[in-house]
């Protein structure tokens, strides 16, 4: 028993040191940018650059908007899906394994090829951008609304709305949006970093997306993109422990602590 | 004019038809239950009324209006399911206010009006409580005040007890029943479980095979039932087989003993019939005159509480009979001789069919 004890302690220990040991690794060499001395400079170098802000600012303008596409498009479908159709999702979960096999250097000249002239040239415009994003994004989406939908009833609280009077709408935004609230978080936030971080889309449209810029300055400098690296597992890290806060916040609410239950 | 009405109503799942032509009249105020084994047609039809299941064919009516056509949300008809489907994201409150809200009723109005259903369903100390922090049994009764508060036409209840421990079933059914008298409200009660259908309704609709086999009030079911399958479904039966001795006078044959039968028989004399007893009328003992009598050894005893079921072999036939416990008179011990006796009403010629067994098993398994 206690050499078992022993043995997991051991197996989390090589686990932590395989994950936390290239990071402290870049971590340190980032604090290098002074000869001799632990300094922030690099950081300092980056967050001076003023491509820095605008590409990271552009960046999760497209990602805003492609959780907004892809939650408007995702959401009512997987519902409908589950509610009509709970035939056919084998068939959807094949659809959203294809952005996984199909490379998004394909995806891009795909996309290039076919909006590229009229009658639809789109080209120049970000909504192509953000239409190939939905489509990267679109198993994220597509499986956390589909884990959301499964953990409840969706058919019972249906005609139980229904039956208490309320249509569509009502459903949606009183029942099934509300109890989807942790799924919805969780969508948005893994959206919002592979957009943050996506290079191909981005460098083949040719717009001044965060991906390219992380590409050139590692190209181009040192230790700024080392700082670079861990400044966005600062972010992503964020991301997840606001979405950790938030369902935290929510499900105590839901447990009744000071909401009053006696 | 009856409320509720279904005039031949059908429903086919691909090649699969589960209702068949059924037709019933509910009147204003009544409660009726259906009841069946699995796959007879009950929950289909119950869900044709709410509007979640369209019918094939036929006419669906509530207070003289076709409800063909018309949403699940227009209808005006309170439903209550099996796993209580109470909103997750919601208190106890809101849920039953939110039919209310829906309507488009005003903050006191659905406070009033959700404090009153509270009381109704002695409550009130859970009005803050979320779903998962209630009972089986409390979720019940929050999804039936739910149902009732936005004041429907008719109450929908779709096996609403099968999930509750059997204390809670019992305690929950009488809470149900006296709810719907109070407020005099129509309803359709779902169940498989024929002890509730007869305990709480006015009348008891038996189904099978989509059909409607009898309708008619708990007593007129149990003691005169239309179909040997409503008989051997409801409580238990005695089916024992004898010779027709006189088909005018209902005589027959048992075990070389001459028994008399609830009436004339329909069968030639010499022709080997199913017969139909009901355990409760047959006591030990030689009982009053013009009474049948049969004597046997007793195979087993069982205390069930209230009721001794003794198990009685006679002439290579099993009879089963229920008497109530007296503490004074323990039962005649195993193997013992008995002479038992019970009138020439109870014994019914012509139940042909086989008890059908594995059916109630599987209507006692349905969840």
């Amino acid at each position: 028993m206690k050499r078992k004890t022993g043995l997991s302690w051991l197996w989390l220990l090589l686990g932590i040191a395989y994950f936390f040991i290239p990071l402290a690794a870049t971590f340190l060499f980032s604090l290098r940018g002074k000869k001799g001395v632990f300094s922030f400079v690099a950081y300092a170098n980056v967050f001076a650059d003023p491509l820095f802000l605008k590409t990271f600012g552009f960046s999760l303008r497209m990602a805003i908007l492609t959780v907004a596409a892809g939650l408007a498009l995702i959401v009512p479908t997987t519902i409908w899906l589950h509610l009509k159709v709970p035939k056919a999702r084998p068939v959807v979960e094949i659809f959203t394994l294809l952005p996984f096999v199909i490379p998004p250097i394909i995806l891009a000249y795909g996309l290039i090829r076919l909006y590229a002239k009229p009658p639809i040239a789109l080209v120049q415009s970000p909504v192509l951008l953000v239409a190939g994003y939905v489509i990267i994004s679109f198993p994220y989406i597509y499986r956390s609304v589909d884990a959301g939908l499964r953990a409840m009833d969706l058919r019972g609280l249906t005609e139980a709305a229904q039956s208490l009077g309320a249509g569509w709408l009502a459903l949606m935004l009183r029942v099934v949006l509300p109890n989807l609230r942790t799924a919805l978080l969780s969508a948005t936030f893994l959206t919002l970093a592979i957009v943050i971080g996506e290079l191909t889309l981005a460098n083949l449209l040719a717009w001044p997306a965060f991906g390219p810029y992380m590409a050139q300055m590692g190209r181009n400098r040192a230790y700024e993109p080392a700082a670079l690296s861990i400044i966005s597992f600062g972010l992503t890290w964020g991301a997840i422990g606001l979405i950790q806060a938030l369902t935290r916040s929510g499900r105590d609410k839901a447990s009744g602590i000071g909401a009053g239950a006696h | 004019m009856a409320f509720i009405e279904l005039r031949d109503i059908e429903k086919s799942f691909g090649k699969n038809q589960v209702v068949k032509r059924l037709s019933l009249d509910v009147g204003k105020g009544e409660f009726v239950s259906f009841l069946g084994g699995s796959g007879c047609g009950k929950t289909t039809t119950l869900r044709m009324i709410a509007g979640f299941e369209t019918p094939s064919a036929g006419s669906v009516k509530v207070d003289g209006r076709d409800m063909s056509g018309i949403a699940p949300n227009k209808r005006n008809l309170g439903m209550v399911f099996q796993n209580y489907a109470l909103f997750p994201n919601m208190t106890v409150r809101r849920n039953i206010g939110f039919g209310l809200r829906i309507a488009g009723a005003k903050g006191a109005e659905v406070e009033s009006r959700v404090d009153e259903m509270l009381g109704l369903i002695h409550m009130e100390e859970f009005a803050h409580r979320y779903p998962h922090q209630l009972s089986g049994g409390q979720q019940q009764r929050v999804a039936l005040a739910r149902a009732i508060a936005v004041r429907p036409s008719a109450l929908l209840l779709d096996e609403p007890l099968s999930a509750l421990d059997a204390k809670i079933r019992v305690k929950l059914r009488d809470d149900i029943r006296a709810i719907q008298q109070r407020l005099g409200i129509t309803t359709i009660y779902v169940t498989h479980d024929q002890e509730e259908a007869l305990s709480i309704s006015d009348r008891v609709a038996v189904m099978r095979e989509g059909r409607i086999e009898q309708i008619g009030s708990p007593f007129e079911v149990y003691n005169r039932p239309a179909t040997p399958y409503v008989a051997s479904f409801i409580g238990t039966l005695n089916l024992l087989s004898g010779a027709v001795a006189d088909p005018s006078k209902g005589t027959l044959l048992v075990a070389g003993r001459e028994l008399r039968s609830s009436g004339p028989i329909e069968a030639p004399a010499g022709a080997e019939v199913k017969l139909s007893l009901r355990p409760e009328s047959l006591s030990i003992g030689a009982g009053q005159a013009g009474h049948n009598r049969i004597e046997g050894r007793i195979e087993s005893v069982k205390f069930l509480g209230s009721v001794v079921r003794v198990v009685v072999e006679t002439g290579g036939q099993r009879v089963f009979m229920d008497t109530f416990n007296d503490p004074s008179a323990p039962p005649p011990p195993v193997g013992s001789s008995v002479e038992l006796s019970f009138p020439p009403e109870a014994l019914k010629a012509g139940a042909a069919e086989a008890a059908s067994e594995p059916e109630r098993a599987a209507a006692a398994e349905e969840g």
